[in-house]
């Protein structure tokens, strides 16, 4: 009985239950598990969350993959269309990314012109493809100076649950692996297409890629410089700074992004860069295996 | 080894700055700052009222708006205005202004390559002279890495980036820049390019292109060292103009 006011004193004046402390002080919340090397979704802070890759998903685009990467999911679809070569380019064709994340896959998204983020990702997928080379423009030339083929890279978001760029990226260039267009023949200023016969190696061509480059993401919670792989949309609201790496097959970097937070140093990049080597690895091995 | 714009004799080389504040009079703070043929404006308005779907309770609201040289703002110009809002979230101390607007308007006045590091360096002595509580000073510096030479190149113009291999922007703070400073002056000798380069810690980083580890690190070391003279700049053309004004109230 002696013990039962010193209970009383220690226990608090009113209490909430998990959910409600994880929707007051996010970031406390997370914090009680980061110091415990854990995540609140199970996860540890190093490890990415489980992804597919599904091919040939939108059958009336010329290439298509679907990619879910835990509760994000992103589908993307490429068309071939043929189109006038840019003056000053005359024998290089277009490539056009573009990534559309409506209110459909998040309530943090509103209707109307594409978000900073959604434009921000399509650059950086421009940026990607262009800079590193992945395709060679003048594969898409039909006729020097009359037609090129443009390809509409449309990567649509379903449901939203953070590191839209990694999965964004890979559904790229999943799809852009999985292109098959029709071979045009070319008379007299009139590009034909070929009918409705079914597609093969005689009647159709696949893009060269020279190397596919994935990217891996960490996001950077400022405080105590802790780094979370694969964050999701409830990391990212807490983080305040994130780092990309984007490699290829060969290991070579295409791109290195870290972008917020306090400085960070070299040692970090380094981790990051290694524990991508790793995660760019089995995300290939996910990408072959469903192909 | 001469550069493509022959005005400058090794590949480390920057080209001149130049730099003016208070330049415009209807904005708290603004800025010019040139890397050679490379110009961008920069002001500063604020602490001003927020709008109230962007009002933070704890600290001031950021906003940056990048203005290209000819025609209307495209991706590029959102995504750099994203860069340069995340990078100096960190550094303004916005917790002292809460629910409040710093607004930073950068226009870019000539374009000669690097127009991202100028733009860096411009907002922040906008924000300089407009007042705004800041815990550090940043300086930017571009590299790329020749397709042909394999060289690093400092401070690109634009015929060097139409022919780089890859690209690499980079800013760093002056805290570890005072931090290297202080170390090379204890033991001069000791002060390896490792131990530099390990003190390099990186604000923002951004590289695109085709590159290896080993070369982003030897640009982060490269830029490193050249970020410094930046930081001297901006400190110096600080000094110059609270000297001017020192003088024009005491007089």
């Amino acid at each position: 009985m002696a013990s039962e006011p010193t209970n009383l004193a220690i226990s608090p004046a009113f209490t909430f239950s998990a959910s409600t402390f994880q929707k007051l002080h996010p970031l406390e919340y997370f914090r009680k598990f980061a110091s415990q090397g854990v995540r609140p979704d199970g996860r540890l802070l190093s490890s990415f969350r489980p992804t597919t890759v599904h091919y040939g998903v939108i059958t009336t685009a010329d290439g298509s993959a679907m990619v879910r990467m835990g509760g994000t999911t992103v589908v993307c679809g490429v068309k071939a269309e043929v189109a006038e070569p840019r003056l000053h380019a005359p024998d290089q064709g277009y490539l056009v990314p573009n990534v559309e994340l409506s209110p459909i896959c998040s309530s943090a998204f509103r209707p109307g012109a594409p978000s900073e983020q959604a434009q921000v990702v399509s650059e950086q997928i421009h940026r990607v493809l262009q800079e590193s080379k992945v395709l060679d423009l003048k594969e898409l030339c039909i006729e020097e100076g009359k037609a090129v083929w443009s390809l509409w890279v449309d990567v649509v978001c379903v449901s939203y649950d953070g590191n839209i760029c990694d999965a964004a990226l890979t559904s790229v260039m999943a799809a852009l692996s999985n292109v098959r267009i029709r071979k045009p023949t070319y008379e007299e200023g009139v590009v034909k297409v070929a009918g409705v016969d079914l597609l093969d190696d005689e009647n159709s061509f696949r893009l060269n890629l020279a190397r596919t480059p994935l990217s891996v993401s960490f996001a950077l919670l400022d405080t105590d410089l802790i780094l979370l792989a694969d964050p999701n949309s409830a990391e990212e609201s807490i983080s305040q700074g994130q780092i990309v790496i984007t490699l290829d097959e060969t290991g070579q970097l295409c791109a290195v992004s870290k972008v917020g937070a306090a400085s960070s140093s070299q040692q970090l990049l380094k981790q990051c860069i290694e524990r991508a080597r790793e995660r760019s690895q089995e995300l290939r091995r996910i990408m072959n295996q469903e192909q | 080894m001469s550069r493509l714009d022959r005005t400058r004799t090794s590949p480390h080389q920057l080209r001149p700055f130049f730099s003016s504040q208070n330049l415009l009079n209807r904005s708290d703070g603004s800025a010019q700052f040139d890397f050679g043929g490379s110009s961008v404006l920069c002001s500063v308005t604020g602490p001003a009222e927020v709008k109230l779907r962007d009002e933070k309770l704890d600290k001031a609201t950021l906003e940056v708006v990048v203005r290209p040289l000819v025609g209307l703002p495209g991706v590029k110009d959102k995504a750099l205005e994203r860069n340069i809002r995340e990078t100096l979230e960190p550094l303004v101390l916005s917790g002292l202004h809460p629910r409040t607007l710093v607004q930073i308007v950068v226009q870019t006045m000539k374009d000669d390559g690097s127009i991202a590091s100028t733009a860096f360096n411009a907002a922040i002595m906008a924000l300089l002279d407009a007042g705004i509580p800041l815990s550090s000073i940043l300086g930017s510096v571009t590299c790329t890495i020749d397709s042909q030479t394999n060289d690093i190149l400092l401070d690109p113009t634009t015929e060097e980036l139409a022919q780089a291999k890859s690209t690499h922007v980079f800013v760093f703070d002056n805290k570890a820049s005072i931090h290297a400073e202080d170390k090379s002056s204890m033991d001069h000798d000791q002060a390896s390019s490792t131990q530099e380069s390990s003190s390099a810690a990186v604000l923002f980083s951004d590289s695109t292109g085709l590159f290896t580890e080993g070369e982003y690190l030897e640009c982060a070391h490269v830029c490193f060292k050249a970020a410094q003279a930046v930081h001297g700049f901006i400190r110096t053309a600080v000094e110059k103009k609270l000297l001017k004004e020192y003088q024009q109230t005491s007089a």
